[in-house]
């Protein structure tokens, strides 16, 4: 009798198992894509508002693995980077993704000279020189992403900095791309998600068409945002509006790059650079011999 | 007859929040002998001062004044302890032991060479019946296998004397039986045997001299043969007798 | 002395892979770092740090758990229980049993270490195929004689506190409090003002500082082995503060009723 009814929970155990299987809550452990939204809201019910924090200190985390565990406790904090040494990598620069090493490492000297005997031997026992993760080991800083957005949809920078590094250091477009888009279903409002996927498309896939849809799009949101009485990032809004401008003007269609440069004026500060932009791309219009897009 | 156990002038005082004077008396001025090959009835009330004349014996406790040796060695010095033998009351032994493992353990500590440790279990074993049961864990045990892997415990260094507090307390009248014949055995063996009891019955059945304690003073102590003829009555009588316990009939 | 340091110690090694506790901690340690070391991110199986990390949280954990927990019970069971009475009727002295019990409760520690770090060199190296021998076993060295100060504290606990629960529950607090921000409390000091300051300080220079014999940063992020030197003195430094609670207990333990 005992054996039956342990065989009987066991199958009801499988069968929960086996139910639960297509839940998001397990969804670390397969490819597919996951239901963000409620993967969240069972989290939330397991967590409350503490995935928030756990999502914090995993994104922390993954920031501390990129220094190589060279990294700042809440006691040093007043010494460390104001923001995340890992979005110096996400869609700040769009030029460069090199960091600025010189500031950064000052900065990052946060431990400081020892106070006393025990505090200098102590640094023999943790990573006490700075150093970053480089050669594709930057893909060790991926964990911890994953676990942050899971436990907090809601937290777009993840999405934009696993995808960052997955595409430009570890070759991983698809990876990149579907993480992305399981941030866009968790935030559909999001332009910085969609101007990521929106550089996807132009640098990986070279699919302009694309590109030039994911911008408008994303510059829209940023609009809508702004219209509804948010504040939205102008930095993003910059780094929209100047991919867009370049875009079109690969593609020779000037007039709509001197329409987006228009916009990145108003909100740039380096006005006269980008003034000067514009006439050169009006020159060109004016100019001979140069093919203008219809 | 030389003596094993010699107790002089011994006073133990406790602390006490509840005695006025800040202590309490617990054994006092108590002179006792044991000679070797006796086997002796150390007897009283609850609170009596038995066990903390054991414990005194056993160095457990250090005694205000007075003094105690065992085989002419002052019970302080963890020397004296060599050769005895010591059965707790109400012991729970290491559970996750068997017998035989309890044995070679205490049988180490007395730096048994492990051939004599050896054979030395086999016959305890034998002795107290628990051969069957040898490898068996002891939390599977009966009260009475327990009580009897205790005198195992307290055999294994084939000690002279045995100190023994209430062996039988708490055991069923097969239990009773077994322990009291294997205290015959040792007496047979001419082991000292000093053992505190509420059984007078088998006091006076297994002894040879009795001491009766009564708020830690000695009130009667000599040969249970003696004591019968002068008191012209039973342990049990002399024994209430000497705490001037009177029944409700009697008053 | 030894003799019977070494009896008692037997005993509480036997009791230790007899208890479920150990095997427990193990099965949940393996258990979860297999789990997760299942788990598919970005269809990259060459990420191995987060899996290396957790499974030396785990490590740790269940270490501190079962010398805490094995300790913390050894003498308050051997009076409930009053084993320690035929014990001490025998030639072994308080001193004996005291050092024997943390003989044992260290030994046994150390041996459940040793199998918690054999499963994490063989889940690391299947990971990332290298097995830098040098730190782990660094890590092994250090992670033991840092028992060795907890167990010798927990003992002292033991004959302090009334109760295990209670000794074992102030004693994870003082040694994760410690792990945790045992190397700030100077920095912490000079933020503070006076007589704070100087009590903050005090307690920074007198812990004993845990956090030496914690290098799970240097494994998880692949650092080198650290100097021998630095070993030798953390060890030294271990066994000062080891002896130190040995004897306080030893000097507490003496005095103590065994009846209460």
């Amino acid at each position: 009798m005992p054996k039956l009814f342990l065989a009987f929970l066991f199958v009801l155990c499988f069968s929960v198992a086996a139910l639960r299987e297509n839940t998001p809550s397990i969804s670390v452990a397969t490819p597919r894509q996951p239901d963000v939204n409620t993967g969240a809201g069972l989290l939330s019910s397991l967590m409350g508002d503490s995935r928030r924090m756990f999502a914090n200190h995993f994104f922390s985390k993954a920031d501390a693995y990129f220094h190589s565990g060279y990294y700042p406790t809440i006691f040093d904090r007043s010494a460390s980077p104001e923001r995340s040494h890992l979005q110096g990598g996400g869609g700040e620069q769009p030029e460069g993704e090199d960091h600025n090493h010189s500031e950064h490492d000052e900065k990052a000297g946060f431990l400081g000279e020892p106070l006393d005997c025990l505090e200098s031997f102590g640094r023999n026992f943790f990573p006490s020189q700075h150093s970053h993760l480089e050669t594709g080991n930057e893909r060790e800083l991926l964990p911890w992403l994953k676990l942050s957005a899971e436990l907090d949809p809601q937290k777009i920078e993840t999405y934009t900095i696993a995808s960052f590094w997955l595409r430009t250091r570890l070759g991983k477009t698809n990876e990149a791309e579907q993480f992305l888009r399981e941030g866009l279903h968790a935030n559909p409002n999001s332009y910085e998600i969609l101007f990521e996927l929106g550089r996807i498309c132009e640098e990986n896939h070279k699919d302009t068409a694309c590109a030039h849809n994911l911008y408008a799009l994303a510059l829209q949101k940023w609009t809508d945002e702004k219209n509804r009485g948010g504040s939205p990032d102008e930095f993003v809004c910059q780094q929209i509006t100047a991919f867009a401008a370049r875009l079109e003007e690969r593609a020779g269609n000037f007039p709509a790059a001197i329409g987006y440069l228009e916009k990145l004026k108003e909100i740039s500060p380096a006005k006269d650079l980008i003034g000067k932009q514009i006439l050169d791309l009006r020159a060109k219009i004016d100019g001979p011999g140069i093919p203008l897009k219809k | 007859m030389p003596d094993l156990v010699k107790i002089e002038k011994l006073r133990v005082e406790y602390r006490s929040r509840e005695s006025q004077n800040g202590f309490k008396v617990a054994v006092d001025g108590l002179d006792l002998t044991v000679g070797s090959g006796e086997v002796f009835g150390f007897l009283g009330p609850n609170g009596a001062g038995k066990t903390t004349t054991m414990n005194v014996l056993l160095g457990f406790v250090s005694p205000s004044s007075g003094s105690a040796s065992l085989f002419g060695v002052d019970v302080r010095e963890p020397i004296a302890r060599q050769r005895i033998g010591y059965l707790p009351e109400l012991t729970y032994y290491y559970k996750f032991l068997s017998a035989e493992e309890l044995l070679r353990f205490y049988g180490k500590i007395f730096r048994i060479p492990k051939g004599e440790l050896e054979k030395r279990i086999d016959s305890i074993l034998k002795l107290v019946e628990l051969e069957h049961a040898r490898k068996r864990l002891i939390k599977t045990y009966s009260k009475g296998m327990q009580q009897r892997a205790g005198i195992a415990q307290a055999l294994i260094n084939n000690p002279d004397l045995l100190i023994l507090d209430e062996p039988t307390s708490g055991l069923d009248p097969i239990g009773r039986m077994k322990v009291r014949e294997i205290i015959q055995r040792l007496k047979e063996e001419g082991k000292t045997v000093f053992f505190s009891s509420h059984e007078l019955g088998e006091v006076e059945t297994v002894c040879d001299r009795v001491a009766i304690l009564y708020q830690g003073k000695l009130q009667v102590e000599g040969r249970v043969d003696d004591l019968v003829k002068n008191y012209k009555t039973n342990l049990e009588q002399i024994f209430l007798k000497v705490i001037g316990y009177q029944s409700s009939q009697a008053v | 002395m030894i003799n019977n340091a070494l009896a008692v110690a037997g005993i509480v090694i036997k009791e230790l892979y007899r208890r479920k506790d150990f095997y427990v901690l193990f099965v949940l340690t393996a258990l979860i770092t297999l789990l997760l070391g299942c788990v598919n991110f970005f269809n990259d199986d060459r990420i191995a740090r987060y899996l290396k990390e957790i499974c030396l949280l785990l490590i740790w954990i269940s270490s501190l758990i079962i010398a805490v927990t094995t300790t913390a019970r050894q003498i308050p069971a051997e009076r409930e229980n009053r084993t320690i009475f035929p014990l001490l009727a025998k030639p072994l002295t308080r001193g004996h049993l005291v050092f024997g019990k943390f003989l044992g409760c260290w030994f046994a520690s150390g041996l459940s270490l040793v199998v918690f770090y054999f499963f994490f060199c063989v889940v690391s190296g299947a990971r990332e195929h290298q097995w830098p021998l040098l730190i782990y076993l660094q890590a092994l060295w250090l992670h033991w004689i840092l028992l060795a100060l907890v167990v010798a504290m927990v003992l002292l606990g033991s004959i302090m506190f009334a109760a295990p629960s209670s000794n074992s529950t102030i004693c994870f607090i003082f040694i994760v409090g410690i792990l945790l921000v045992g190397r700030h409390l100077h920095r912490i000091a000079i933020q503070l003002q006076e007589p704070i300051r100087t009590i903050v300080s005090v307690i920074y220079f007198a812990i004993p500082h845990l956090e030496f014999y914690d290098i799970r940063e240097m494994i998880v992020h692949n650092l080198p082995p650290i100097s021998m030197l630095a070993c030798l003195i953390a060890t030294v430094y271990a066994i000062g503060y080891t002896a130190f609670f040995l004897i306080a207990t030893w000097l507490v333990f003496r005095r103590k009723s065994l009846t209460a």
